[in-house]
Order: C-alpha cells, then structure tokens, then sequence
C-alpha cells in the first residue's frame, strides 16, 4: 500500500495534521507526504519519529522534500537504548534570562541553570525554548556546548519556529530543531512534569 | 574510572563574580561561569571554572585585573565522589 500527500503551499501545521489523518487510516504501507519548506518537512518528521514509524527523507529540490514514512507491524515496537532522562519532564526557557531584575544578572544566572542540567542525572526528556529564549539555541549563545552536551546523551531541544522567524535566528539555530505550537503544547501540556524558567 | 579535574574560582560577592566573568571573556580563556559547588560551600554564589592548565594565566589575570576572589579550588570529582582542595 503507498500512498502520496501533496502537501505543498500548506501552511504549517496543515502537513502534519494531513499526514496523521492519512497514517491513522491505514493498518500498514508507506505514505510519501510532499512538502515545500523545511520547517515542514522537520515537522513531519517528527511526527513520523514520535509515533514510532521509520521514515526517510528525499530532497528534490530547494523547495520539495519527499518524506517517505513506513507504517508497519514490525516498527511499532523499536529495541532503542533509553537515555538516561527524566521520563517526560520538559523544562521550558520562555527567555534567555532567568528571572526578572537585572538583565546581566539574569543572563549569568541562566548560563549557571544549564551547566547545572548538564551535572544533574537523569536529566529531562526535553528542553523547548520559546520567545527570548530561542537566543539560547542560536549563534552566539554562551550555553551552546552545555546544549550539545545534552542533546547528544539523548536530551530533546526544541526551539519555537515562529519565535526564530521573529528574531531573525531561522539560519543561526545551532542546536536541537524548530518545531511548532503544537508540539510546544504537547510538551508543557502535564504540570507536574513542567518547569518553566525564564 | 574516569576522574576528572579542574579549577575553581570564588568571589566575595556576585558583583565581582559578573566582573570576573567579562574580564576573563575578554581575555580569550577558557572558562565557564557556574553555580559555585557543593564541595567549596553551600551558599548560593557564582564561581568561574576553569581549565588547570591555565592556572598561572589565570592567577596573572586575577592579579593585573585586581579582582576580588575568595580563593581558587581543585575540584576532582571521581567514582566515589568529588572533592576539592584550596589552591590560593
């Protein structure tokens, strides 16, 4: 069973949702899903990753990327090694200070908060930056080697696509990967296992 | 087992450790501005570390520049724990 989605010139996150529906209705087969921008192939990707499904990603072009996605008995149930992290804990960095205050004070802080993550076991599942805090993740950030640290023992960064696009960082982000709302959403959604500094 | 080490310095207050922290970005070494370890003391406080092997640069720095430190540490930090021991 394959199946082809044209999603091109649909606004995030129209290719998500309109890979889901098509995912949700098959038992098992491929589904290519076209889209036109790399937000949108990341997104849809991610999504792919998040349910389990192996995918693979074919650019065509500037502007088009195939990404191919298996649903299949077999890769419901994937032998990963599990990273040493809180299980669903997010932390959330609304800005790249931490507090309110002095603002020189606050950025020093912020550099001593994530070093801190980085000497602390397990440590959360994911980070997600948003607003000022995506200057965090980008060029020129101090906290950039702590960030890589985290991210390659198995730590989740997302920074919001809309909040990079603002500050003009879509071309400076140096760790982790932009995501959505709805993915921010889905992360910060459980307040118990949410912190949110900033 | 693995045991690492590196150095570490403490103020007398946090102005002098976001002084510290300019002066020593200015100077091109290596260093990262942390909340001052357990082992050194309990109290809230920022502290630079920093690569042994720079201590002397470190020191020379400290000096010219008349920054107010409370002392330099070794923290080595291994299997069965960390330690630190005053170095100034």
């Amino acid at each position: 069973m394959k199946k082809v989605i044209d999603a091109r010139g649909e606004a995030c996150p129209k290719p998500v949702i309109m890979t889901k529906k098509e995912l949700d209705s098959i038992e098992e087969g491929v589904i290519t899903t076209i889209v036109d921008n790399e937000v949108a192939k990341e997104n849809v990707s991610k999504l792919a990753n998040s349910l389990g499904y192996e995918y693979k990603v074919d650019k065509k072009g500037d502007n088009e990327y195939h990404i191919h996605i298996s649903k299949g008995a077999a890769s419901e149930e994937t032998n990963v090694c599990t990273p040493d992290t809180f299980k669903d804990m997010t932390i959330a960095f609304s800005s790249n200070t931490m507090g309110k205050g002095s603002e020189e004070l606050g950025k020093i802080l912020m550099k001593s908060f994530i070093y801190t993550l980085t000497e602390a076991t397990p440590y959360p599942s994911t980070l997600v930056f948003y607003n000022g805090g995506v200057h965090l993740t980008c060029e020129g950030s101090e906290v950039l080697e702590d960030l890589k640290k985290l991210e390659e023992e198995g730590v989740e960064i997302i920074s919001c696509g809309t909040c990079l696009d603002y500050y003009n960082l879509k071309d400076k982000l140096k760790v982790g990967t932009v995501s959505n709302m709805y993915t921010i959403y889905e992360k910060l959604r459980n307040p118990i296992k949410t912190l949110t500094i900033g | 087992m693995k045991e690492r080490e590196f150095g570490v310095i403490t103020f007398k207050s946090t102005h002098y450790a976001i002084k510290g922290d300019s002066i020593f970005k200015k100077e091109n070494i290596n260093f990262r501005t942390i909340p001052t370890p357990r082992e050194i003391t309990h109290s809230c406080g920022l502290s630079i570390k920093f690569d042994l092997m720079d201590l002397d640069r470190i020191k020379n720095i400290i000096d010219e520049n008349q920054i107010d430190i409370e002392g330099i540490f070794k923290i080595v930090k291994s299997t069965e724990g960390s330690r630190a021991e005053k170095l100034n």
